[in-house]
């Protein structure tokens, strides 16, 4: 309908997500998913705002009737998805001995099975137009691991073996799917849980112990996402990137 | 305007990114043994200076030379390296050593040479190339192989130690591309057969490792440093 191609990004309503929206729009019509419908509207309004279109929409990731209820919605509203980035994500500290059941599975659910679903929701309309990209939202946790957040480097682990498994799956249909894996980046889900005082602290605790001696913006990881989503990365699949400041290189 | 530093200049990859950096808007120095396929460019912004990567005296001076042009250095990257292959128990003490010396010693002294601009400066990126041999390895490459994981952990420490200088430093590993390096060990048709075992069903060419070196050298990858960046068609998750 804008002549446009579509771009189907969750967790649009924070963060990163949010920051890559505001990027992304400014060549793609954005579908901001996410389960905050508010914070949805206002990635909306501040893509408008700056000249681009993009639609809000709600979803929980973790929920198939819900994702499939999303992707029926855009198919009637807007049209086929072309590029997707799944950035969904909560973060829930807790050692092993202690994680309660339940903090356990929403940080599976939301994570690796709300990836799951989304691509398999995406993958269709990719295939029937022979071309695609997937970006998955993993973290340098899928490769190195800090006490104290099991299910999160559970979570960010699977989700990049996860990329890597629907990229060779996909290679044949010119559907490349790839991974993001951030350091330390300065978004809600640092504030979240902790009091001003502690997100400072986290902050400058962070930041120091980083080669760069900085946290990252959202608006780097979304450099990285473009890039990852173009045809600057047209032979690249089943890869994982890490805008994270030096903290981990392997 | 600001200047762009590529050695292995002449052809291939480092010739394809010094073709792109133009096009970007770049001044860029072009260093390598020979011209090569550079004699073709007809551009202002083009300086090509003849030097051999093993000559830290010449690096030295064409980096002078570079920082006297107009305008701050943005990035280096360092494309110059050979490749030959022989069975393990046959690889020459001298192959040996070439490979040692132009491939991972001559990307240490480029770094030398250009780095300390860059510190002035306070800011600037450097791209080097390893390979996805450096992590899978190939048959008859032990040479080559040895080289491309130097640069990896090469590259990782030069990163480290000027991260906070505001010096970013990454690697692109490319998987088998259409350049001249490969046909040096095989037929023409054997290199474009190698496309039906890489999941995205083709060989890499020059532009996809361009790009991603690129992407590096730009603002894009500001919060990137210490990576290495895998452009092999899927040929290689791990």
């Amino acid at each position: 309908m804008t002549g446009k191609q579509n771009i189907l990004i969750t967790g649009a309503a924070s963060g990163i997500g949010r920051a890559s929206a505001q990027r992304m729009a400014k060549t793609m019509h954005v579908i901001a998913a996410d389960r905050d419908t508010a914070g949805a509207a206002e990635t909306v309004a501040l893509i408008e705002a700056d000249g681009g279109s993009a639609t809000a929409i709600q979803v929980d990731v973790s929920d198939k009737a819900s994702v499939t209820a999303m992707k029926a919605q855009i198919e009637k509203d807007i049209g086929p998805v072309h590029k997707a980035f799944f950035a969904a994500g909560i973060f829930i500290r807790g050692v092993v001995g202690e994680i309660p059941e339940n903090d356990w599975d929403r940080m599976i659910n939301i994570h690796v099975k709300g990836t799951f679903l989304g691509c398999q929701a995406v993958l269709p309309d990719m295939v029937a137009a022979g071309k695609g990209a997937i970006v998955n939202m993993s973290s340098d946790f899928a490769v190195m691991a800090v006490p104290g957040a099991a299910a999160y480097m559970a979570a960010k682990s699977a989700i990049y073996s996860l990329t890597k498994t629907i990229a060779l799956e996909f290679a044949p249909h010119n559907i490349r799917v790839n991974a993001l894996g951030p350091g330390p980046i300065d978004t809600p889900i640092l504030q979240s849980g902790r009091t001003a005082q502690e997100y400072e602290d986290a902050r400058n605790m962070l930041a120091d112990k980083l080669p760069i001696g900085r946290l990252g913006r959202p608006d780097e990881v979304a450099a990285a996402l473009d890039f990852l989503l173009s045809d600057r990365s047209s032979y690249m699949t089943g890869q994982i990137v890490h805008p994270n400041g030096g903290q981990l290189m392997w | 305007m600001e200047t762009m530093i590529v050695t292995g200049a002449g052809s291939g990859i480092g010739l394809g990114l010094t073709r792109k950096l133009l096009t970007e808007g770049y001044r860029v120095a072009a260093w390598d043994a020979a011209p090569g396929d550079l004699a073709d460019i007809v551009d202002g912004n083009l300086t090509f200076h003849q030097l051999d990567v093993r000559d830290a005296d010449a690096l030295s001076d064409a980096a002078a030379a570079a920082a006297d042009s107009a305008g701050r250095i943005a990035g280096l990257a360092t494309c110059a390296a050979i490749y030959k292959t022989a069975p393990f128990l046959e690889i020459s003490e001298d192959d040996w050593n070439d490979h040692l010396d132009i491939n991972l010693k001559g990307t240490l002294l480029s770094c030398q040479a250009v780095l300390p601009a860059l510190l002035d400066q306070g800011s600037g990126s450097i791209v080097m190339f390893s390979s996805l041999i450096a992590r899978r390895g190939a048959m008859n490459s032990a040479a080559y192989a040895a080289t491309k994981g130097g640069v990896l952990g090469l590259c990782r420490a030069l990163a480290l130690d000027h991260a906070r200088a505001g010096v970013r430093a990454n690697v692109v590993s490319p998987g088998i591309a259409d350049t001249a390096m490969p046909r040096r060990v095989m037929a023409e048709a054997d290199l474009f057969a190698k496309g039906d075992d890489i999941p995205l069903g083709r060989i890499g060419m020059p532009e996809d490792m361009v790009e991603a070196a690129y992407f590096l050298l730009s603002d894009d990858a500001s919060f990137v440093t210490g990576q290495d960046i895998r452009v092999n068609g899927g040929a290689g998750l791990f």
